[in-house]
């Protein structure tokens, strides 16, 4: 039998505490000899020097401490904890990427460990009050985990380089704003493009993220997005959906789109947009962060809109999920106390204004990017999100059982990104058709999935995704779920 | 007893019995030879295959400690998915085409190659095994600049040739983008078939081509009477193991196309992975009723090829 | 070949060797692009698409691979992991092939019934139950343990083509190996073995590379010992989700390259090394 290197030290830890009690010595504490080597996985590849300052930080004051960190793409970090768990191989700190079963169902497969035993009222207490949501971040009440991030952002800032933006005939401060703007530019790009500038360049590919995109669109253009909340309904068939999926083809139809980006992810799409392909590109507001590291030279050559809109005459909100947390302690770490210990630290606030520095995701409060040196167009997304963005109602926080569901549900494909690729490859040519139907499958899938767990004795119905007091234009706060 | 015992036929059993034991024990040192392979391929290969063949009667998602028994229902669902049945087409399409292409050419490259006399062969051998070790997802991003189509070499050339009047979208549309994906196969994995070949050339005796020289044969005559009988049977075991490499696209086709666009270049094995891993609750079970409903319909096929192939040739022999 | 006279001939041979040339130039470009964009940076190698001349090279993309990302470690671990792999893969499969090949003997048809069964299976899935295994046996998180799982997958056709060789081999040089009062063993191993050259060497070589690139199996069996991790599963460090580090990719996969094409050139020269040669001896 070989001896894992935990074991290992366990082992020689226990031999150091024989010694130091049946030595001459025992003056240090056996615990202080033990050499504590934890693991770390996560996909924040953007924040790795930061992440890796935060560990030398803590080896500083706890010498005995080192944290290996290994940053992995998010579909290997599903993947390997998938495999890792059921072999306890699990990494005492690990993020969730790559792995969409419901967090409560994974809590309730025991993969996590709570941080309460370990942390200060004081410390808790210096969280935002929005930050602590049943089933999202704490479980019957305790701390499990919680995010670093703000839920309030989105991924479908139009993003430009402003000389082609303005020989289009487009003011590059203001942006295309509507639908007909945003087309009516990307057919002016492409015209003055020469057959190598498009007016725009996406990574339709990226399937994920065209279906992320176009529940966005749709929110903007007047749906609360997948499920309409005042029914508990799938609302892929709704106007707001087949007009937006419309908008992003017509692009095409008119020759505007990057042809490559057919095939192409987001991050090869980003790269062919900064190198010359490209006038119109929708993303998150990480997209600064990644040129600042690739693209130097073009990072000051850009500008960056709010997310079209059907019309602006109404207003449009976006909704966003509550944020679940972002690192987890693993139930078979032998360290939770270091776990805890270090993720303290991502809540500062120093940590917090070098977040923003990455310009990755928007920190926990928004507002720490104005003290930070940030490239302009990073500050103002910041203010494009408090403008739109709105917390969400979310049916696993109004009763954990729907997590139940969730996980009995299977997936229907082509699901609603390999839609919006079919229907500008040219594979689909009815859109409501076409979107009504998927929207019919899950319904099905969900309802088989409702009977199937009410059979095995939860209390959970389709009434759980019905929000009948929320408010197009507000946040749906906790104290929303018991009125 | 002895005359007893013969009449109703134990005492044959018995030295059958003994005979078996003592051919076993004279082949003793032929079962020592299979052992390591006996224990490796026991362990790692047909034990996780039963594990999984096992996995395929269950509904499990991988994470969760139960699983759940189902009979067959995962099977039902699986042939009952017209997606499935594309992936199907896809893998036997890819295969159908691209194991002639490859067989062929690497035969020719390879009897040129193996040629003692040609400057540079160990050199052209290298280049024209690169393919096969260059990173898949270099190739990804080094293919949508070739089959650009804003300004790609191949649709340059086309278009300069007048064999197309507008660029094509080579992996864009699920028309050309499976047969796109084929050439980029064919390419990438040719110099696996070559080298199987080289190695198999190898069994043909030189001084057969010396004495076939001296009757005044000439290279077809050469090729037709004196390569190919001998080379049969490898070609029989090469063809099988490009039919196999085929069914492992699974990185090309990710790399290339994700499987899309709409799921229309979708093959087998990223099917299986889409289920296995990539779907937001992990299906195990089906992943591996899928598996295993697809392994059992190519080796169908295979035994029925090999069983037809051996009747062209039984009759073929009679007619002779 | 015919009567045709040493002009004709030597022509015959240059024009074959000026297509091969042009067919090996295109075939090899995608290799000379990655070698070109580990020299790049990042917006040069989407700004000169196929262009293969680098402004100025980058070689700091190569200290990034090999320095920040580990790769000199993981080097040595994909040395002793590939070697360890092959050499046990060649031991194996010889020995059945030839037992295969070239004997009948109780067994022999079930057996290989079995090991072509085995083949039309796709075996990606299996990872779990192998883990499973691995976990049980004590072999994660040990060198050993990827070795062992390597060796002991993907071999079928590995054992299939020693058997075709050997089974092709005349019976007359073992019938003279026994009049000389030669045993199972020394027939095996002073005759049979040393004639398989062309075998050993694709076998070697297809081995090589697929321990060298395997992903999956590296990865699992290094989850809590990062520092056994392979060049391949290195990989993933330049990949994030939003965005790729292409030239430090490059830099690493050229490297990582290197030992495998030398191998390949080293190994194919066995190829031409016929039987006839040996028979002769």
């Amino acid at each position: 039998m070989k001896l894992s290197r935990r074991d290992f030290l366990k082992l020689s830890g226990i031999a150091a505490a024989t010694t130091a009690t049946g030595g001459l010595a025992s003056i240090i504490p056996a615990a202080a000899q033990d050499e504590i080597v934890m693991q770390w996985w996560d996909h924040f590849l953007p924040l790795q020097p930061l992440t890796e300052s935060v560990f030398a930080a803590y080896k500083e004051s706890n010498p005995n401490v080192t944290v290996e960190y290994s940053v992995f793409s998010p579909p290997d970090l599903g993947q390997a904890l998938q495999l890792a768990y059921p072999n306890d191989q699990a990494p005492d700190v690990h993020a969730l990427a790559g792995i969409s079963v419901p967090i409560p169902a994974l809590k309730n497969e025991g993969w996590f460990a709570s941080m309460e035993p370990y942390i200060t009222e004081e410390w808790k207490n210096s969280l935002p009050e929005s930050i602590f949501i049943e089933g999202r971040t704490t479980f019957g009440g305790e701390l499990y985990s919680f995010p670093i991030f703000s839920f309030r952002s989105h991924e479908a800032l139009v993003w430009f380089d402003k000389e082609i933006l303005a020989a289009a005939g487009y003011d590059p401060e203001v942006g295309p704003r509507t639908w007909d703007e945003f087309r009516d530019a990307a057919r002016k790009i492409t015209e003055n493009g020469n057959g190598t500038v498009f007016g725009w360049t996406q990574g339709i590919g990226h399937t994920e993220r065209m279906g992320a995109t176009l529940t966005r669109l749709a929110q903007l253009a007047g749906i609360s997005g997948d499920i309409d909340w005042n029914t508990g309904e799938y609302a892929y068939g709704a106007d707001a959906y087949v007009n937006a999926l419309e908008f992003l083809v017509s692009m095409e139809r008119d020759g505007s789109l990057f042809p490559t980006a057919i095939t192409i992810d987001t991050r090869n799409a980003r790269s062919r947009w900064a190198t010359g392909s490209g006038g119109l590109f929708l993303d998150g507001p990480w997209n600064p962060g990644v040129l600042q590291g690739n693209f130097p030279e073009f990072l000051d050559k850009i500008g960056v809109s709010q997310a079209p809109v059907p019309d602006l005459d109404t207003p449009s909100y976006a909704y966003a999920l509550p944020k679940s947390g972002d690192f987890w302690i693993s139930s078979q770490s032998d360290y939770p106390e270091h776990a805890a210990a270090i993720l303290q630290q991502f809540t500062s606030e120093d940590y917090q204004i070098k977040l923003a520095e990455r310009m990755d995701q928007p920190p926990l409060d928004l507002d720490t990017v104005a003290k930070a040196n940030v490239h302009p167009t990073y500050a103002q997304c910041m203010d494009f999100f408090r403008d739109i963005v709105r917390l969400s109602p979310d049916p696993l926080v109004k009763n954990p059982a729907v997590a139940e569901v969730l996980s009995r549900m299977n997936d229907i494909r082509p699901n609603l990104g390999e839609i919006v690729q079919g229907v500008i490859a040219g594979e689909v040519s009815d859109i409501p058709g076409t979107l009504q139907a998927y929207s019919d499958q899950l319904t099905a899938e969900r309802e088989r999935a409702i009977t199937e767990a009410q059979a095995e004795g939860f209390e959970v119905s389709q009434d759980d995704w019905v929000f009948s007091n929320w408010d197009p234009t507000a946040d749906y706060t906790s104290d929303m779920y018991g009125a | 007893m002895a005359a007893l015992s013969s009449k109703n036929g134990s005492v044959p059993a018995a030295l059958v019995h003994s005979r078996i034991l003592s051919k076993l024990w004279q082949d003793r040192l032929i079962y020592l030879f299979l052992l390591p392979t006996v224990i490796l391929f026991g362990l790692f290969t047909l034990y996780p295959m039963i594990a999984s063949f096992l996995l395929s009667f269950q509904d499990w998602n991988g994470f969760s400690r139960e699983a759940t028994y189902v009979g067959l229902a995962n099977y039902q669902e699986v042939i009952a998915d017209p997606q499935f049945w594309l992936a199907f087409t896809n893998t036997i399409v890819f295969m159908v085409v691209t194991v002639p292409i490859r067989v062929t050419l690497a035969l020719i490259l390879a009897l040129i190659l193996n040629n003692p006399k040609l400057p540079f062969a160990g050199l052209f051998r290298t280049a024209l095994f690169l393919p096969v070790v260059t990173t898949m997802a270099i190739i990804g991003v080094v293919m949508t600049f070739v089959f650009d189509p804003v300004g790609g070499p191949v649709n340059q050339v086309l278009l300069d040739t007048n064999l197309i009047s507008a660029p094509i979208n080579f992996l864009g549309r699920s028309s050309s983008a499976l047969p796109t994906a084929m050439g980029i196969h064919v390419w990438k994995w040719f110099g696996v078939t070559l080298i199987y070949w080289l190695a198999a050339l190898q069994t043909v005796p030189e001084e057969l081509y010396e004495a076939a020289r001296v009757d005044g044969a000439n290279v077809f005559q050469t090729f037709r009477h004196i390569t190919v009988p001998l080379l049969v049977p490898f070609g029989i075991i090469i063809v099988l193991i490009t039919a196999i490499d085929t069914l492992r696209v699974f990185d090309l086709i990710l790399t290339l196309t994700g499987g899309g666009p709409f799921l229309k270049t979708e093959v087998v094995e990223v099917y299986i992975y889409r289920w296995a891993f990539n779907s937001s609750i992990p299906r195990l079970g089906y992943a591996s009723a899928a598996a295993v409903f697809f392994g059992l319909t190519t080796m169908f096929m295979a035994i029925l090829q090999a069983l037809g192939y051996g009747m062209v040739r039984r009759m073929r022999g009679t007619a002779s | 070949m015919m009567k045709i006279g040493n002009y004709t001939l030597r022509w015959q041979m240059v024009l074959t060797i000026l297509v091969l040339t042009v067919l090996c130039l295109v075939w090899i470009y995608p290799f000379l692009w990655m070698i070109s964009a580990s020299l790049k940076t990042q917006s040069e190698i989407f700004s000169s698409g196929l262009n293969l001349i680098p402004q100025e090279p980058q070689w700091q993309n190569y200290q990034r691979a090999w320095v920040d990302a580990q790769f000199s470690r993981y080097m040595i671990n994909t040395v002793l992991i590939t070697i360890g792999t092959v050499v046990l893969t060649i031991i194996s499969t010889s020995l059945a092939g030839y037992v295969l090949g070239r004997y009948t003997f109780i067994g022999r048809r079930p057996f290989m019934a079995l090991l072509a069964g085995t083949i039309f299976i796709p075996a990606g899935y299996t990872i779990i139950p192998t883990v499973d295994l691995a976990n049980k046996l004590g072999l994660l998180n040990s060198l050993w343990g990827v070795i062992l799982v390597m060796a002991g997958t993907g071999n079928v056709i590995h054992i299939l083509l020693f058997s075709a060789y050997f089974s092709s081999l005349p019976k007359e040089l073992e019938e003279a190996a026994v009049l000389d009062g030669a045993g199972f063993l020394t027939v095996f191993f002073r005759v049979m073995l040393p004639l398989a050259g062309p075998v050993v060497a694709t076998v070697t070589i297809l081995k090589f590379l697929g321990a060298w690139n395997n992903f999956f199996v590296p990865l699992v069996f290094t989850f809590s010992r990062p520092d056994l991790r392979t060049l391949s599963v290195g990989m993933f460090a330049f990949v994030g989700e939003n965005e790729t580090d292409w030239s430090g990719m490059a830099a690493a996969a050229t490297i990582s390259l290197i030992p495998v094409i030398i191998i390949f050139f080293v190994m194919q020269r066995r190829f031409v090394e016929g039987i006839a040669g040996a028979v002769k001896q």
